[in-house]
């Protein structure tokens, strides 16, 4: 319960350059995806930080939305991993070093052995 | 950022408003930190970003020129970037990871995220596939997650449904809409609507488990003599005995006031007193103090603090 979410006219503010019609089309389009509720949208902190991001891409590489919902997809499915990957590292890091060697071994194997014959 | 706004984007002082928007965008594309691993990458973005906002305004560009304001203060307030969101294992725009053999061991080690997307029993044998799931985020306030009841949205492709949440939802929890997803193909069913379920904070109830607290301000004549005032509760006001000689922080509880819990048992409500002031300490009252103190001064903190 320790959520914040903001109206449509804070989102605005909070990032200049946004304007109300790329906000309109940028949920048409389902890049962003607003909180439902009652009444008007409301918007988390994880929407600012992508609209932010969207309009940046937007502006560096003129990606129009569907271009840009697929880009934030990637990056939504990289980042996850990128995420979850430090996680296992973490958890590895915790254990002792024959684990490692043998997680090594069998990496090798299956990946860069793998990898080089093909 | 740099002192030389100029040195931070690579132009001259002499650099169109194009040019600047040039060299502004050339260094975003290679080291905009949601683009890029590389931290070398993120402080030149942060300089060149921190430039740029000064470089882009005109009448700014013309005060720095004739050195009225310096480069220093244009930060921008720190940013969260998006992968700060997208990283985490909650992010609602990330689809379920599939590792297909291995799906096993991920869920092992990372648990089930949510449902899995799309259906099963699906589409191996014919044409016909079930809908895809569509995921949202639905927002209540606390009252109407704790009661229950329906709330009505509208969905972005413009149906208008009246959702029932449950009495006791908790932050987090997931509504299933059964057929409010995707179309399927052929003869398949169409997909779900998954709601994932944020409740609202709101001031005046504090949640711990099944139980909730909340604060109780009572007058000081309540708080001596003790007396039945009206508490708020999840199902509407009851009465409630304010014992002789209150304290505030004191609770007094509320047995089955709280949450439903998972076994429909609900947790208890915690009403915690706090003493209110009159408005004005008139003569009056400031009198009577006065006499009474001289001959029954007491020390709360006697106990070292360590009272209530």
């Amino acid at each position: 319960m320790i959520r914040h979410s903001m109206t449509r006219d804070e989102i605005l503010s909070l990032i200049p350059d946004l304007s109300p019609e790329a906000l309109a089309a940028l949920t048409e389009a389902g890049v962003i995806q607003p909180l439902l509720g009652e009444g008007e949208p409301r918007f988390r902190e994880i929407d600012a930080a992508r609209l932010q991001l969207a309009v940046e891409l937007e502006e560096m590489f003129r990606l129009d939305p569907e271009a840009l919902g697929l880009v934030l997809s990637l990056i939504d499915q990289l980042n996850g991993i990128r995420g979850e990957m430090r996680a296992v590292l973490g958890a590895l890091a915790e254990e002792p070093p024959e684990t490692r060697a043998r997680l090594r071994r069998v990496i090798h194997e299956t990946r860069l052995l793998r990898v080089r014959r093909e | 950022m740099a002192d030389d706004p100029y040195a931070a984007l690579g132009v001259s002082k002499t650099a169109s408003d194009a040019e600047i928007k040039k060299a502004y965008r050339r260094i975003a594309k290679t080291d905009h930190p949601d683009l890029t691993d590389d931290p070398k990458a993120h402080e030149r973005f942060k300089a060149a970003s921190a430039a740029y906002d000064l470089l882009k305004d005109p009448a700014r560009r013309a005060r720095f020129d004739r050195g009225e304001i310096d480069a220093q203060g244009q930060e921008r307030p720190q940013r969260r970037y998006y992968r700060d969101f997208s990283e985490a294992p909650d992010n609602p725009y990330r689809g379920q990871a599939d590792y297909g053999d291995f799906s096993d061991v991920f869920s092992d080690l990372f648990g089930e995220r949510g449902f899995r997307q799309g259906g099963f029993g699906g589409g191996a044998r014919s044409f016909d596939m079930r809908g895809q799931d569509h995921r949202y985020t639905l927002e209540v306030d606390f009252m109407t997650a704790a009661r229950g009841g329906t709330t009505r949205i509208t969905l972005p492709d413009g149906n208008v449904l009246d959702v029932n949440i449950p009495a006791g939802t908790r932050d987090g929890q997931t509504i299933r809409l059964r057929g409010k997803g995707g179309a399927g193909m052929g003869n398949g069913q169409p997909g779900d609507a998954l709601l994932a379920v944020t409740v609202r904070e709101d001031p005046d109830w504090r949640r711990e488990g099944d139980d909730v607290t909340t604060v109780l301000p009572i007058s000081l004549d309540e708080a001596v003599l003790g007396g039945r005032v009206q508490a708020q509760t999840i199902d509407g006001p009851v009465m409630l005995t304010i014992p002789r000689g209150a304290s505030s922080g004191q609770k007094l509880r509320l047995r089955g006031r709280g949450l439903a819990g998972s076994g429909g048992k609900r947790g208890d409500q915690h009403v915690e007193l706090r003493i209110v002031m009159p408005p004005q300490v008139d003569d009056e009252l400031a009198r009577f103090i006065e006499t009474w103190r001289k001959d029954h001064a007491y020390n709360p903190r006697a106990a070292g603090g360590k009272g209530r």
